[in-house]
C-alpha cells in the first residue's frame, strides 16, 4: 500500500468563499440544487448526491455577548474504520491503495445500508442512478498527481492535501501556534490514528468543540454492535424455543418413542 | 446530521413477512420433532406457510433495489460481520429448507418423516436467523434509536416467533383444523412468546432512554402504544385468557398479533425516517 493520502482542513483559515464547493461540483459534474433560506448563510444544508463538499457557517455565542463566526469546509472523512465500507453487502465500497474510501458505481446495488451506517451522514443515495455516492477525494485526479479539486481551488490553503503523516505533524504545530495566539479551544478532530474510527483521512482543525460544528464528539463504528446484538438474539431464540418446547412437549400421549 | 436510508413499505413488509416465515418454520420444526402425532397438522401448516412467505421476501428485496439484476451483486461476496450480506444468503438458504420441508410434510412413509424431522432441526437455525437478522442489521447502523439498545434482533425474533405462531393458528382455525390438540399448543407457545416480547420491549425502551423518543413521543407514539403494545400484545393476551375456550376469540387474538407484528416493523422503520 502506498503512503496514506489525507486532507487537512484548517478551519481557522477558511473565509467561507465556497470555491471548494464550486470546484467540487464542476470537476465531479454534479448537478445544481435549489438553495434554500434557512436563516443562515450556509447552503446547502446537507451532503446529497449532488453535494460532496459544503461549507458550514456556524454562529457561536461568545461570553462577551457577540457571535463568533465559525466556518468549516466539510467533506467525507474517509475513515480508517469506515462504517459504510463494512456495511456494504456487495463489496462496492472499497479502500484504495491510498487509504481513501470509494464507491464503485458499477457494483453498488442501491440497498442504501451504507447511507444509514455513516456516522457523519455523508453517503447519499442518487435516485437517478439508484446507487450511493459520495466524495472520492477526486479519485481520478489523485491517481494522476493532481490533488482533489477542492484543495486546488482553496485560495487560503485552508484545505491541504498530501501524505497523512506530514499533514498531521503540520496540523499539530498549527494548533500550538493558534493556542499561543489565544484560541484556547483550538483542537484537531480525527487526526489521531489511535482515536475514534482509527483516525479520519480527512481531519480538521477546529476552533471550538466538535459539537459546535454539529460533529459527533465520539463517533463509533456501527458494526461494533453486531456481536452483542447477535448473542442477545441467540439468547432470545433459546428462550422462545424453550417456550415452544414446553408447549409442544408430548407428555407420553400417543407417541411411543418419546 | 445523520442520514436515514429511506427504506419504505417494501422493507417493512419484508421485515414482517420474513419474521412470520422464520417463526412459522421454527414452530413447525419444534412441533414436528417434539410434539405428538396430533401436532402433525401444525408442522405441515408451518412448513408450507413459510415457503410462499420466503418467496415473497425474496421478491420484495429484489424489487426494492429498483434494478432487479443488481441483486446478483450481493452474491459476489459473503461478509461474516455484515448482517445484510449474510441475510441475502440466508434468505436463499432458508428458502431451500422451506421448500424441502414443505414437500416432505406431505410424505406418508416413516422414513421420509424421520428425514423431514432432521432437516427441520437444521432449518430451524435459518428460520431464527431470518427472523432476527433484520433487527441486528438495524442495530449495526449509525442511528441511535436502532442501535443503542442492541436488542433489536432479540425483539424482532420474539415478534417473528409470535407472529409465525399466530399465522399458523389462524390458518388452523380458518381451515377448520382447530379441533386438535395442536391448536391449543400453538396458542400456548404464542402466549409465551408474547410475554417474552413484552419483556424485551420494556428492556429495550429502558436501555434506549431518550433515544426511544421517535417511538414513545411524537406522532408515531399513538400507533406504538395503541397499535403495538395495546392491540398487538396486551389485548391478544387478555383475549386468550378471557376467551380461553372460545375459539373465535382466540382466532381474533391471533389476527391482532399479526397486526401488532406489522405495526412493530412499521414504527421501528418509519418513525425515524419521516
Amino acid at each position: 500500500m502506498a503512503r496514506t493520502l489525507a486532507m487537512f482542513t484548517d478551519t481557522s483559515l477558511c473565509i467561507g468563499c465556497r470555491a471548494c464547493q464550486v470546484a467540487c461540483k464542476q470537476w465531479n459534474e454534479l448537478g445544481m440544487e435549489v438553495p434554500e433560506w434557512t436563516g443562515t448563510y450556509q447552503n446547502h444544508q446537507h451532503f446529497t448526491d449532488k453535494t460532496f463538499r459544503l461549507v458550514r457557517f456556524i454562529e457561536e455565542p461568545k461570553p462577551t455577548g457577540d457571535l463568533a463566526w465559525l466556518l468549516m469546509s466539510d467533506v467525507c472523512k474517509h475513515c480508517a474504520q469506515a462504517g459504510c465500507l463494512d456495511a456494504c453487502p456487495t463489496g462496492a465500497i472499497y479502500r484504495t491503495e491510498y487509504g481513501t474510501v470509494n464507491i464503485s458505481q458499477d457494483v453498488c446495488n442501491g440497498c442504501r445500508y451504507c447511507v444509514s451506517s455513516c456516522p457523519f451522514g455523508v453517503v447519499a443515495f442518487n435516485e437517478g442512478t439508484g446507487t450511493a455516492t459520495k466524495c472520492t477525494f477526486c479519485n481520478d485526479r489523485i491517481h494522476n498527481g493532481l490533488g482533489p479539486a477542492c484543495a486546488k481551488a482553496c485560495p487560503t490553503e485552508s484545505i491541504q492535501f498530501g501524505f497523512r503523516d506530514d499533514l498531521v505533524a503540520k496540523a499539530q504545530k498549527r494548533v500550538e501556534t493558534l493556542k499561543a495566539m489565544g484560541f484556547k479551544d483550538a483542537q484537531l478532530y480525527g487526526a489521531d490514528a489511535k482515536g475514534f474510527l482509527g483516525g479520519l483521512n480527512a481531519f480538521f482543525l477546529l476552533l471550538s468543540r466538535p459539537g459546535t460544528y454539529n460533529l459527533p464528539e465520539n463517533p463509533k463504528l456501527p458494526q461494533r454492535n453486531v456481536v452483542v446484538d447477535s448473542l442477545l438474539s441467540i439468547g432470545s431464540a433459546l428462550i422462545v424455543g424453550l417456550g415452544a418446547l414446553l408447549a409442544f412437549r408430548d407428555r407420553g400421549k400417543g407417541r411411543d418413542d418419546a | 446530521m445523520l442520514k436515514t436510508p429511506g427504506w419504505e413499505m417494501m422493507i417493512v413488509w419484508y421485515f414482517f413477512l420474513g419474521g412470520i416465515a422464520g417463526g412459522a418454520y421454527f414452530t413447525a420444526a419444534i412441533a414436528d420433532n417434539f410434539g405428538g402425532p396430533r401436532d402433525r397438522q401444525v408442522a405441515r401448516v408451518g412448513y408450507v406457510l413459510s415457503l410462499p412467505l420466503v418467496m415473497a421476501c425474496g421478491i420484495l428485496l429484489i424489487a426494492d433495489l429498483g434494478v432487479p439484476t443488481r441483486f446478483l451483486n450481493m452474491l459476489r461476496v459473503l461478509k461474516f460481520w455484515d448482517p445484510m450480506s449474510l441475510g441475502a444468503w440466508a434468505v436463499g438458504a432458508f428458502g431451500m429448507f422451506s421448500f424441502v420441508s414443505s414437500v416432505l410434510s406431505f410424505s406418508t412413509s416413516a422414513r421420509t418423516d424421520a428425514l423431514r424431522r432432521k432437516i427441520g432441526l437444521v432449518g430451524v437455525f435459518f428460520g431464527f436467523f431470518l427472523a432476527s437478522y433484520t433487527g441486528v442489521l438495524l442495530s449495526s447502523s449509525a442511528q441511535p434509536f436502532w442501535s443503542e439498545a442492541r436488542l433489536m434482533g432479540a425483539l424482532f425474533l420474539a415478534s417473528g416467533a409470535s407472529t409465525g405462531m399466530a399465522a399458523i393458528s389462524l390458518i388452523l382455525f380458518l381451515t377448520g383444523a382447530s379441533a386438535g390438540e395442536g391448536w391449543g399448543k400453538v396458542k400456548k407457545a404464542d402466549r409465551y412468546s408474547m410475554v417474552f416480547e413484552l419483556c424485551v420491549l420494556a428492556i429495550l425502551l429502558a436501555l434506549l432512554g431518550s433515544a426511544a423518543k421517535p417511538l414513545t413521543s411524537g406522532h408515531f407514539a399513538p400507533l406504538f402504544w395503541g397499535g403495538l403494545v395495546g392491540v398487538g400484545l396486551i389485548v391478544p393476551l387478555l383475549l386468550d385468557l378471557v376467551g380461553h375456550r372460545v375459539k373465535t376469540l382466540a382466532a381474533l387474538s391471533a389476527l391482532l398479533v399479526l397486526a401488532g407484528g406489522f405495526v412493530l416493523r412499521y414504527v421501528v422503520l418509519m418513525s425515524i425516517q419521516s
